[in-house]
């Protein structure tokens, strides 16, 4: 009994030690999931409560951060996605040119710099809110990689899905972001109207 | 455009192909190696390379919180501590 409740106590330590440090990266994943405040903290919340029940099976030494995102990944699914009622778009944005943005920004150019600054002077509202416009299919992956720095393989088995799918719903995903990326520049009259010089 | 290579215009078509790969550090060595070797030969592949590096970093840096709202790490404490195992 005084055994089992010491081991109960490591765990706890252990638990705090490395499960809480990760806070606020895994907040920041699920604001970009849920795409509000109320709805992250809830799925934090749960995640955390997920993980620590789970984590007497968590295998000490192996990926502690992709296990967490799992959770995480998997309660959003769940719980979330139902709540929020997100129209689930398997097909995905398709007729966007490959280089969609750079072509865009390069025809404004003057200087060789110009194109990049465009991005810089975004504001981080606006590419957050540009990352969350799209679907959820598209931006799990490009928020797990761009953003978490996870791995292809590492994004695999956290969405549980095949690896060639995580790539082709990456390249999608980083495609319709350069879109969104542009209208918003367009929005905020950093870039002039839409060109459509139909240039590949 | 990479004049000292045989197929110097294969060689854009694959670095363009693999380019987000190649970003990405998913690609074999040998692979790898090929690309920023094409790269530092061919200034319009690199432009392309630059600016999805560029995009790719600016996503990053721009999409990641770096505040947790008050309150909330001591909730989960809170949450843990009331829960058995």
């Amino acid at each position: 009994m005084a055994r089992a409740a010491t081991e109960d106590q490591a765990l706890r330590e252990r638990f705090e030690r490395d499960v809480l440090p990760l806070l606020p990266s895994l907040y920041g994943a699920a604001l970009r999931m849920t795409r509000n405040p109320a709805d992250a903290e809830d799925l934090v919340q749960e995640t955390y409560l997920r993980a620590f029940r789970g984590f007497a099976g968590f295998q000490e030494g192996t990926n502690l951060k992709a296990w967490l995102y799992r959770i995480l990944t998997n309660s959003f699914i769940n719980t979330y996605r139902k709540k929020q009622r997100e129209p689930q778009t398997v097909e995905g944005p398709d007729d966007i040119d490959e280089w969609y943005l750079f072509d865009r920004l390069g025809a404004q150019a003057v200087e060789s710099s110009a194109e990049d600054e465009v991005l810089d002077q975004l504001p981080d509202e606006d590419v957050k809110r540009a990352l969350e416009s799209l679907p959820e299919n598209f931006r799990i992956p490009v928020l797990l990689a761009d953003v978490e720095g996870f791995s292809y393989k590492e994004i695999a088995e956290i969405m549980e899905t095949p690896i060639g799918t995580v790539m082709s719903r990456l390249h999608r995903g980083r495609k319709a972001l350069e879109k969104a990326l542009w209208e918003t520049a367009r929005d905020r009259g950093l870039v002039e109207g839409e060109r459509t010089d139909g240039r590949d | 455009m990479g004049a000292t290579e045989d197929h110097p215009k294969l060689l854009c078509r694959e670095t363009l192909r693999e380019i987000e790969r190649f970003l990405d550090g998913e690609l074999d060595q040998t692979v790898e190696v090929r690309i920023q070797h094409h790269l530092s030969d061919c200034s319009p592949c690199m432009q392309r390379a630059e600016f999805r590096r560029h995009v790719k970093v600016m996503i990053s840096e721009k999409c990641t919180e770096r505040e947790v709202p008050q309150g909330l790490s001591a909730r989960i404490h809170e949450l843990l501590r009331d829960t058995d195992r």
